[in-house]
């Protein structure tokens, strides 16, 4: 079975109706064991030290696998991925544009979706049927994620993981299953961690490897993980094209904001944070956020891979610590 | 009682050395004392403290007790600037800290009197016999460096340059503060707060009274001083 790659969530079902492996590759680059290797492999060739890691780390891991294909996203996640994509063509990869439409024009959508049907060559009724299957185990992603803010049974590290790994199941939709299943079976056994400042965490995935054991030794947790948990697609909708078009991810600030202010109130959290890469467009982005989000805000910029530097432990010291008294 | 300022970074020797001439200095030893918290960069590296506590938390409680009015704090150190709005208690309400870059620090002092070959210290009187500053186009220290460079090529005076730096960090540092909003009274902290030339140009970019913190590069350590206390 053949991998494909892809640079930000795309309608998974169609690379598994084609019974191909689907590959997150900012999954595969964020849990290798040397990322930051990765980054300076892109930089020795020639990407400028000005631009965001994940980039790199992502033209670095497609290089590294033997992928039968990569969808780059070029409209919805960073213009970026253009560049990204045409280096990759360079090195002889098999490129397959997928754009989100910006006005969230449903035909627009239908035609993208389309198109990648017919690359793959899949019906409707094969991706549909394999929209089921997933369907099921996104249950266990939002059942996970209701164990988080309302029973608070479970972490804001795991709440992570298993919601950011939802794009691409960790390409074994059955074991990661499996897994998930296991592990709510036994977090419904723990007793709920009570008296802790909560927390909503918005923007991208973090690059930092330790931001949550951090925020946990401090007496916080997450129990929002704004973009992971859009990975997970929380729409209860059999309708495919509904399903990415009520995905918030691509669509800008706004389209996002709505959904954050609603999980905001929901969740009854104490602060947001808000974080941002270095280099990265959604850092003037940020100012939307920092003006319609009325709770006690702080802003992250995380640049390489690794665990969270002496600046940034400060700054989330003193927000936990300011929400504290 | 007791006070000491060393240069040093972040994991080095500095903090054990501060706190042994410390003990020298208040002739005190180190079983007298009953309770150590630490702040800063170097809080980390520091064994035997009871609590460590960032230096954000440590400002506010210490202004506040120099000046209760405060409600606005700016501290500009060596490698980093921050905002904190604070309540009547010093307790941090807000907060808000510049982004990786040096430009808007005590670093980028260092830097542009090094290439104006005085010293940190010196730049702010050099700077007030300015009668015209210099504009300083840059915003990132390191080109800056090379802008200042060909400024005093260009013959312009070194007063004059000394001056538009004072300008540069105060654009960069006031920015910011805006961001926040400002509430009066402004007190500014940090080493920075030495320099009469920034204190002036961050007023008249601010457009209100700021004014200089007592031991303004100890208002972190009396704060954690002031919380140590408190906790016994």
């Amino acid at each position: 079975m053949g991998e494909i790659g892809f640079t930000t969530t795309i309608p998974v079902e169609i690379v598994i109706a084609a019974k191909k492996k689907p590959v997150d590759l900012n999954n595969l680059f964020i849990s290798s064991p040397r990322p930051q290797e990765l980054v300076d492999a892109a930089e020795q060739e020639g990407y400028p030290r000005n631009t965001c890691g994940w980039i790199k780390g992502l033209y670095s891991v497609a290089v590294k696998r033997s992928l039968e294909a990569v969808i780059a996203v070029i409209q919805g996640d960073c213009s970026n991925t253009q560049a990204l994509m045409e280096t990759l063509q360079l090195k002889g990869i098999n490129i397959i544009p997928f754009a989100y439409p910006f006005d969230r024009d449903r035909k627009t959508l239908e035609t993208q979706i389309f198109k990648l049907m017919d690359f793959f060559q899949v019906g409707i009724d094969d991706v549909l049927r394999v929209k089921a299957r997933l369907d099921n185990i996104r249950r266990l992603c939002w059942e996970l994620d209701s164990m988080t803010w309302q029973d608070d049974l479970v972490s804001g590290l795991e709440n992570h993981y298993y919601l950011v790994s939802s794009s691409d199941f960790n390409s074994d939709p059955f074991k990661y299953e499996k897994d998930l299943r296991n592990f709510i079976d036994k977090a419904k056994r723990r007793s709920p961690c009570k008296g802790q400042v909560r927390l909503a965490y918005i923007g991208v995935p973090p690059i930092f490897t330790d931001l949550y054991e951090v925020l946990e030794s401090m007496g916080a947790r997450v129990v929002f993980n704004e973009v992971q948990r859009q990975f997970s697609m929380p729409f209860k909708t059999g309708d495919i094209f509904e399903q990415y078009l009520n995905y918030t991810y691509p669509y800008g600030a706004f389209a996002r904001l709505e959904d954050i202010q609603e999980q905001l109130e929901q969740r009854m959290v104490d602060g947001v944070i808000h974080y941002t890469q270095t280099f990265c467009y959604r850092q003037i982005e940020d100012l939307i956020y920092r003006e319609k989000i009325k709770l006690p805000f702080l802003t992250l910029e995380g640049d390489k891979p690794g665990k969270v530097d002496a600046r940034t432990r400060m700054r989330l010291e003193a927000f936990v610590n300011m929400l504290k008294a | 009682m007791a006070s000491k300022v060393i240069a040093s970074g972040t994991g080095t020797s500095g903090p054990i050395r501060v706190f042994e001439e410390v003990l020298v200095q208040a002739r005190i030893d180190a079983q007298d004392i009953v309770r150590m918290v630490a702040t800063g960069y170097g809080r980390m590296t520091f064994k035997g403290v009871d609590r460590q506590i960032s230096e954000i938390t440590c400002h506010a409680r210490g202004v506040s007790h120099l000046v209760p009015t405060a409600r606005t704090i700016i501290d500009i150190g060596g490698q980093d600037a921050k905002i904190i709005k604070i309540s009547d208690k010093g307790k941090v309400l807000n907060f808000l800290m510049n982004d990786k870059c040096a430009a808007g620090t005590g670093r980028f002092l260092e830097v542009m009197s090094r290439v104006l070959e005085t010293t940190v210290d010196q730049l702010g009187s050099l700077g007030s016999k300015s009668a015209k500053a210099a504009a300083i186009s840059s915003t990132c220290t390191v080109f800056a460096e090379s802008e200042v460079i060909s400024q005093l090529a260009a013959g312009i005076l070194k007063e004059d340059i000394a001056a538009g730096v004072h300008q540069a960090v105060a654009r960069r540092v006031a920015g910011l503060a805006r961001r926040v909003g400002i509430e009066e009274d402004v007190i500014l902290t940090g080493g920075v707060a030495q320099n009469p030339g920034v204190l002036e140009a961050l007023g008249k970019q601010l457009k209100t009274m700021v004014k200089s913190a007592p031991i303004p590069q100890f208002t972190g350590a009396l704060g954690a001083a002031i919380i140590a206390w408190e906790e016994l």
